[in-house]
């Protein structure tokens, strides 16, 4: 038999010729370059399909744009723009929109866009099983699409809906080929068999690894916004999905990838004392990350009690303490970035501890036991949030203990938070043994958002609050077009949602980030929803 | 032989079993539980009930399962809309290659370690079990970031990420490796020097072996031993280790499928990822039952 030594010393000789061919490829990996224009960008969260019919992910938004166009676009005002539909009228009814578009494009896999596609890609999202949630929701007043002409597509709904322009600029209206819906081998994931118009082609996906795109040489019909026209600037983009925050940073840091997204709040100064690297910040469409009182039992059945828990705790402090001075603080569930946000709430309460004394004393809440908490009749003042792990993130961990150690200090209450997995949070909620919940929504338009949460039978009513009030506004408010008229109906329902009633706590606007080696120029974030925007106007400067 | 198979077979069966009272025991509908967080509709509903047989008593409900699972079928995943069998298999090969990575440098090191170290000075001895202690206790996914701070964002040597090529496999390795390699090495010293207070080591010195010699060629067939009964550690630690490298170096794999499916509560996957490492364990120890036999010939005889 041969000594085993041997063995040893070719293993090892092999692991070290491996290092040495690596250690000259140092240089290599330094700043882009701007002659070969790719680019390779690390994201924290795979997308779980690439059909943007079936898009879920706020997260996987900015992947969305490459490949495919949706029918009008936002503006940075908020305003509906056009992109593959030029023109749009609205019937005053409000129920047939007939939209007006292009003739000058083409699907990646060479079949022309035109009204008949348009129809196609509305008829595969009624199909029943494709994405029923669209369907009952999106497009609850949708009725028919029909093709006038081959520019022209007549859309009616069965009841006016304002949300259906914002519906036309969703990725959901991601326009794909209508031969590709047909012949794609897996339909619902989507990949490089599922065709849109996009400034860029889907070229490979690796899960777990990375996902390619090159430049669409044909491409001219950007959204009213983008910064330039024609295909574009760069050859080729890699998105890298590197899920841990850290790795992320020290990819970027060390040129391995020229930008990432996601950037903990506890990264952002070594990012920014980098003079190589850029930070840009914005603030999420939406709703801000509230905490939502259960007014269904004691104790937040008593507005008193509910005051008293936003009366008792610093959020300045908190936020300050807890995200470095990067988080901004929220007064509304609707989030600042939205036009139906009601600034005239801010600085309307919250911090006052006498005051949250005062009232826990008027609600009763008179006597303390060994501990320091408040007892009445015997029980103690104890509120529980149970939050499901796949959705802590942005450190809500860690915020909840802060607050949990304000509320404590500053008026007794007993502030019990549980991470656990989604099936038992579903079953706390489904048995109502829960007195605070937190969430914060990604919707283009808040007043999606306030749909669910607000009205009586809202799918995520869980301060399980019921007022014909609100139910009443946020009907109206769904059935007009008229902006100013929406504004003025949701600043009622924050007003009262906030203010009269206290059924929630606005804690802080969630936001996105994007950090950048410097010489990358164009980017910037989706205005529909605050995400990072697809990578079309996206250069490397000289 | 037969016994040994037959061990395996009822490892597989209790694996089988405990994964689908998890199923029968999560909270929530059993229905909910297997849609996790897929698309859910009326459709989609039946078709859940009629395959795995939810509206027939438990005992058949359970009977059918194996029976499906002796056919092979793994289920749905109702999130991302495939074949489990399917899903898995895509994405096998990134941590097979992993983790025999891994295992490589975790024996390597280990034998490398302890042969230079066992019987040498009481110096030599403190500094290797340091380093092993310390390869044991620290975290796979501290000793990742450590490896990728140093050698990646650093001096650049090795890239953060991907599947292409040996120079992306080298730090994911190392990281899975180094804690197999301190246990490993340890028992292989502790065998060694063992060993070579036996009475053939004796012998042997007197014909006028080297120590290096004796140590290669006799001494290391008995510290194996008690090194190989380790493999079912060993194989443990693999697989788990293999989620957490994943997920930090953005390797693809079935680690980053595990995730996935845990945090999306895609509860077929997660089933199927029981079996699969059940499977794996037990062809791992009947494969090491085989290679004692090789090692000691006493056990052949």
């Amino acid at each position: 038999m041969e000594p085993p030594v041997k063995h040893l010393t070719r293993v090892l000789l092999a692991f070290s010729l491996l290092a040495l061919p690596a250690c000259g490829a140092q240089s290599a990996q330094s700043a882009p370059n701007a002659e070969s224009a790719t680019l390779i960008w690390a994201i924290e969260t795979q997308p779980v399909t690439f059909n943007p019919h079936l898009w879920a992910q706020n997260k996987a938004r900015l992947l969305v744009f490459n490949q495919f166009d949706a029918l009008i676009s936002r503006g940075r005002d908020g305003s509906f723009q056009p992109w593959l539909a030029r023109s749009w009228e609205v019937s005053d009814d409000g129920l047939t929109y007939t939209l007006h578009l292009r003739d000058d494009v083409t699907f990646h896999d060479g079949t022309r866009f035109d009204a008949a596609a348009v129809k196609a890609n509305f008829d595969q999202l009624l199909v029943p099983g494709y994405n029923p949630t669209v369907a009952s929701i999106q497009l609850k007043a949708f009725k028919k699409a029909e093709v006038v002409s081959p520019t022209t597509v007549k859309i009616t709904l069965k009841e006016p809906d304002a949300l259906f322009l914002d519906f036309l600029a969703s990725p959901y209206a991601g326009q794909v080929s209508p031969k590709s819906l047909r012949t794609a081998k897996d339909l619902k994931f989507g990949g490089p068999d599922l065709v849109g118009t996009g400034p860029f082609i889907l070229d490979r996906y690796i899960q777990g690894q990375e996902v390619r795109y090159r430049r669409n040489p044909d491409y001219d019909w950007p959204p009213a916004s983008a910064e330039h026209r024609g295909p574009a600037h760069l050859e080729e983009i890699t998105y890298r999905f590197l899920p841990e925050a850290a790795v992320r940073v020290g990819a970027l840091t060390s040129g391995q990838v020229q930008v990432i997204e996601g950037v903990p709040a506890t990264e952002t100064n070594l990012i920014e004392k980098d003079p190589d690297l850029t930070l840009l910040t914005s603030l999420n469409s939406g709703t801000s990350y509230s905490y939502y009182f259960n007014t269904s039992h004691p104790p937040f059945d008593d507005q008193r009690v509910r005051e008293a828990f936003r009366e008792a705790v610093d959020v300045d402090a908190v936020l300050r303490s807890v995200y470095q001075g990067t988080a901004t603080r929220a007064w509304s569930i609707v989030g600042k970035k939205s036009p139906f946000y009601d600034a005239t709430l801010e600085r309307t309460y919250g911090g006052d501890v006498a005051k949250a004394n005062a009232l826990l004393d008027a609600a009763g809440w008179t006597e303390r036991d060994a501990q320091g908490f408040r007892v009445k009749d015997g029980k103690r003042l104890t509120v529980r949030e149970v939050a499901s792990a796949p959705f802590v993130r942005d450190r809500r961990d860690v915020l909840a203990q802060a607050i949990q150690a304000q509320v404590k200090q500053n008026a007794g209450i007993d502030f019990q938070v549980k991470i656990v997995d989604q099936g038992t949070a579903q079953r706390t909620i489904d048995d109502n043994q829960y007195e605070i919940f937190g969430n914060s929504r990604g919707d283009s338009d808040a007043g999606a958002a306030l749909n669910l949460i607000l009205t009586s039978e809202g799918a995520i009513n869980r301060a399980r609050y019921s007022d014909p009030r609100l139910d009443k506004w946020l009907a109206t408010a769904s059935a007009t077009s008229d902006q100013a008229e929406r504004a003025d109906l949701y600043a009622k329902v924050q007003r009262t949602a906030v203010l009269e009633k206290a059924i929630v706590f606005p804690l802080y606007v969630p936001a996105d980030q994007i950090a950048a080696h410097k010489s990358v120029q164009g980017l910037g974030f989706d205005p529909a929803s605050g995400t990072p925007a697809s990578a079309y106007d996206v250069r490397i400067g000289t | 032989m037969i016994k040994r198979l037959g061990t395996g077979l009822a490892v597989l069966w209790a694996a089988a079993t405990a994964a689908y009272l998890a199923l029968l025991l999560a909270p929530g509908d059993t229905v909910d539980v297997l849609i996790g967080d897929g698309p859910d509709t009326p459709e989609i509903r039946a078709k859940i009930i009629a395959e795995w047989g939810l509206d027939r008593p438990e005992i058949v409900q359970y009977l059918s399962y194996l029976w499906r699972l002796l056919h092979g079928d793994l289920g749905r995943s109702y999130q991302l809309q495939r074949g489990v069998g399917e899903i898995l298999a895509s994405q096998i090969g990134p941590t097979v290659q992993l983790t025999l990575a891994a295992a490589t440098v975790g024996v390597v090191l280990a034998g490398v370690i302890a042969v230079v170290t066992a019987g040498r000075g009481p110096l030599s001895r403190a500094v290797a079990s340091t380093a092993e202690l310390v390869s044991v206790s620290v975290p796979p996914f501290l000793i990742g970031i450590v490896l990728l701070s140093v050698f990646s964002f650093t001096l650049g040597w090795f890239p953060v990420s991907g599947a292409e090529g040996p120079r992306a496999l080298v730090l994911p390795a190392l990281a899975l490796g180094l804690p197999i390699a301190g246990v490993l090495g340890q028992v292989l010293r502790g065998g060694l020097e063992r060993a070579l207070e036996q009475p053939f080591a004796v012998t042997a010195r007197s014909r006028g072996l080297t120590e290096r010699a004796l140590v290669v060629r006799h001494a290391l067939r008995h510290a194996l031993i008690p090194a190989v009964t380790l493999a079912g550690w060993f194989t443990g630690t693999l697989l788990g280790g293999a989620v957490i490298t994943e997920i930090l170096f953005g390797r693809p794999g079935l680690g980053q499928v595990t995730m996935q499916a845990v945090t999306g509560r895609d509860m077929p996957v997660v089933m199927a990822v029981v079996l699969l490492s059940a499977v794996v364990y037990v062809t791992i120890s009947t494969l090491l039952d085989l290679a004692y036999r090789v090692i000691d010939p006493r056990i052949r005889g």
